[in-house]
């Protein structure tokens, strides 16, 4: 017998409390894992390094409201400014509409140098990208989005309207694939098929996406492009895209505060739950500790095999819980990477499995200390109950 | 019966009490429950410490076997002080010095009869060959090779308690103290753990201490000492 086999006898002495422990544990360690990881991934949204030189200009009442195709021009005109993207949000589904995903009417002309990083370019060869721009009903589609599908260059995918009354038919001109599952997931056509399709839609737009030249241009250029409108009849709002972004997730509340509130509640309650059975599982074996005791088991030896066993119990769960919550993180991914694009970079991050399972282990050690420490306090005589 | 105070024979002192004494605390209030013992047992006995309940001989049993301190007084055992020792010291010292036997049993009940066994012998570094082999031995001396995969469970009281007197001398130890050894027993279980007792002290050489309200069980110790209200009261050789 080695010392893991006694502390591990020991934990299974009562199997179904070690059991309903354990699945305490491996529910609480998921939960956190994937809340946490949520956190992560909406983080990840508004603090992405490859949006640092991009802008997002929009109407100041809000993103329903449009800009005039017009503003394109005193935007180019900016000496900090590389590339000025039209884009319109389309809203549109193939087939089915619960096929839900994101899909843009954008300016093709200037579309890869302006999300250069996203589209993965160094992969797309210039004559890929002319086809494209040539042909006026055609469409960019990410690589997972074309998989989910079952496309392929040259197919036709019919997309249904849902916010315009227009249904165009697009064929397919290109595959990219992107640094980010996210990214991936989106379909891009000719702005012009919008325009002409949506009389409403002629000359104006949604939003403006700039490239700057450099970072530290967007500061200056926010605040000119929005003195410039000012008071005009089209006002606008700019800001970076990252703040764009924000705006979307601020939608949602304040989410950090709520997921770092559920992620405190769940670690106390099982912190409750886990010294509570430990407590008991050791004070049921308080004559068992006297006599390790009597034998030569040092206080300083049955506390550190106490505190395996403690630490043993949520390491088991904690690891369950994370591979669980690893799991989990696929089925999202699958699930809500669509409709959801940020979801499509879902995981959960080493640095997310390494605090769950260090603030398991920690756990595991509070919990255990204080009743493990009082048991090995307390006189062998009366753990043999052998006083008189 | 030759009834001689406190004069256990002659041989080398294994125990030596001088003037111990031991008191319990209720808040205020001092509770003496053994007062002014002092007595010498050589090596190779078999002893018996009885007295009525309340006497204090299960405290003088705890305090010979290190599981408690004195208030007063010193006890020089296998042959250290043991008020010299700390805790972890004098742990290490019941590990190598002295074996157990309780009442009831105290098996570990995850663990099967071998592994019972094994148990102090996880503290003494011994490899896993040496360790097999010394709980081997000391279930064949208690008849119970056959049960060494068996659980407490599955362990009749008798052979429960031949378990634990083979985790009691897996070790080697110079002392066993026992205490009712024999209560939970019925008379033929009983008369098999005292026979293998004895044998113990006489083809061993075991130095045993056991308290016990039992006279059968007494009649198998060569002296008894009889306490009465935290004193000596006076010592008996038992001719067997």
């Amino acid at each position: 017998m080695r010392w893991l086999a006694l502390i591990w006898k020991s934990l299974m002495r009562s199997k179904r409390r070690t059991l309903l422990i354990v699945g305490s544990l491996v529910l609480s360690v998921f939960t956190v894992a994937v809340l946490q990881s949520l956190l992560t991934t909406l983080n990840a949204v508004t603090n992405n390094p490859n949006s640092s030189n991009r802008l997002v200009v929009r109407h100041k009442s809000g993103l329903t409201q449009m800009l005039p195709r017009s503003y394109e021009a005193y935007l180019r005109q900016q000496s900090e400014v590389e590339t000025v993207c039209a884009l319109q949000w389309f809203g549109g589904y193939y087939q089915d509409p619960r096929n839900f995903f994101a899909n843009f009417a954008s300016d093709e002309t200037v579309l890869f140098q302006t999300f250069r990083e996203e589209f993965g370019v160094s992969g797309i060869t210039e004559a890929q990208m002319k086809d494209y721009i040539r042909d006026g009903a055609g469409c960019i589609v990410g690589e997972s989005l074309a998989k989910k599908n079952g496309w392929k260059v040259g197919d036709t995918v019919p997309l249904t309207g849902t916010i315009f009354p227009i249904s165009p038919r697009l064929t397919i001109r290109l595959i990219f694939k992107s640094p980010k599952p996210s990214d991936e997931n989106v379909l891009h056509f000719h702005y012009k098929l919008l325009e002409e399709g949506v009389p409403r839609m002629k000359g104006l737009v949604g939003s403006f996406w700039l490239r700057a030249h450099r970072p530290e241009d967007i500061p200056r250029l926010i605040e000119r492009v929005d003195r410039h409108y000012a008071n005009s009849a089209y006002e606008t709002l700019t800001e970076t895209e990252n703040a764009f972004n924000l705006s979307f997730v601020k939608m949602l509340g304040n989410i950090g505060a709520i997921i770092q509130g559920i992620t405190a509640a769940v670690v106390v309650a099982i912190l409750i739950v886990t010294g509570n059975t430990m407590a008991t599982a050791i004070r049921e074996r308080a004559t068992e500790i006297a006599v390790f005791r009597a034998m030569g088991f040092s206080a300083g030896r049955v506390l550190t095999l106490l505190l395996s066993e403690g630490v043993l119990l949520v390491g088991v769960g904690g690891l369950l819980g994370v591979l669980l919550a690893n799991l989990a993180a696929g089925g999202v991914r699958e699930s809500l990477g669509m409709a959801m694009p940020f979801f499509a970079d879902f995981a959960i991050l080493p640095a997310t499995i390494l605090s769950c399972l260090v603030g398991a282990l920690a756990i595991g050690v509070l919990a255990t200390f204080i009743p493990a420490y009082a048991a090995t306090r307390r006189p062998i005589t009366e753990g043999l109950g052998s006083v008189g | 019966m030759n009834t001689d105070r406190f004069d256990l024979g002659g041989g080398e002192p294994i125990i030596i009490l001088r003037d111990v004494a031991k008191s319990y605390w209720r808040e205020e209030l001092e509770i003496p429950v053994l007062q002014g013992i002092d007595i010498e047992i050589p090596k190779g006995s078999y002893i018996a410490l009885m007295g009525p309940s309340g006497s204090g001989k299960t405290t003088l049993l705890n305090l010979i076997a290190g599981l408690d301190r004195p208030t007063g007084g010193s006890l020089e055992v296998c042959g250290y002080e043991l008020n010299d020792l700390d805790d972890d010291e004098l742990a290490a010292w019941r590990n190598a010095h002295v074996g157990f036997i309780f009442q009831n049993y105290n098996l570990v009940p995850v663990l099967n009869a071998f592994e019972n066994v094994e148990l102090p012998l996880l503290l003494t570094g011994a490899g896993r060959g040496e360790r097999r082999d010394r709980v081997d031995q000391a279930l064949t001396l208690v008849n119970l090779t056959d049960k060494m995969r068996n659980y407490p469970r599955q362990l009749s009281g008798g052979q429960e308690q031949r378990v634990a007197i083979a985790r009691a001398i897996v070790t080697d130890p110079d002392l066993l103290v026992a205490d009712e050894p024999t209560g939970a027993l019925d008379a033929k279980n009983a008369e098999e753990v005292l026979a293998l007792m004895e044998r113990l002290n006489t083809d061993l050489g075991k130095t045993i201490v056991v308290v016990t309200h039992d006279p059968k069980a007494a009649h198998h110790a060569r002296h008894q000492i009889h306490l009465e209200k935290g004193v000596l009261d006076r010592t008996v050789e038992v001719n067997r």
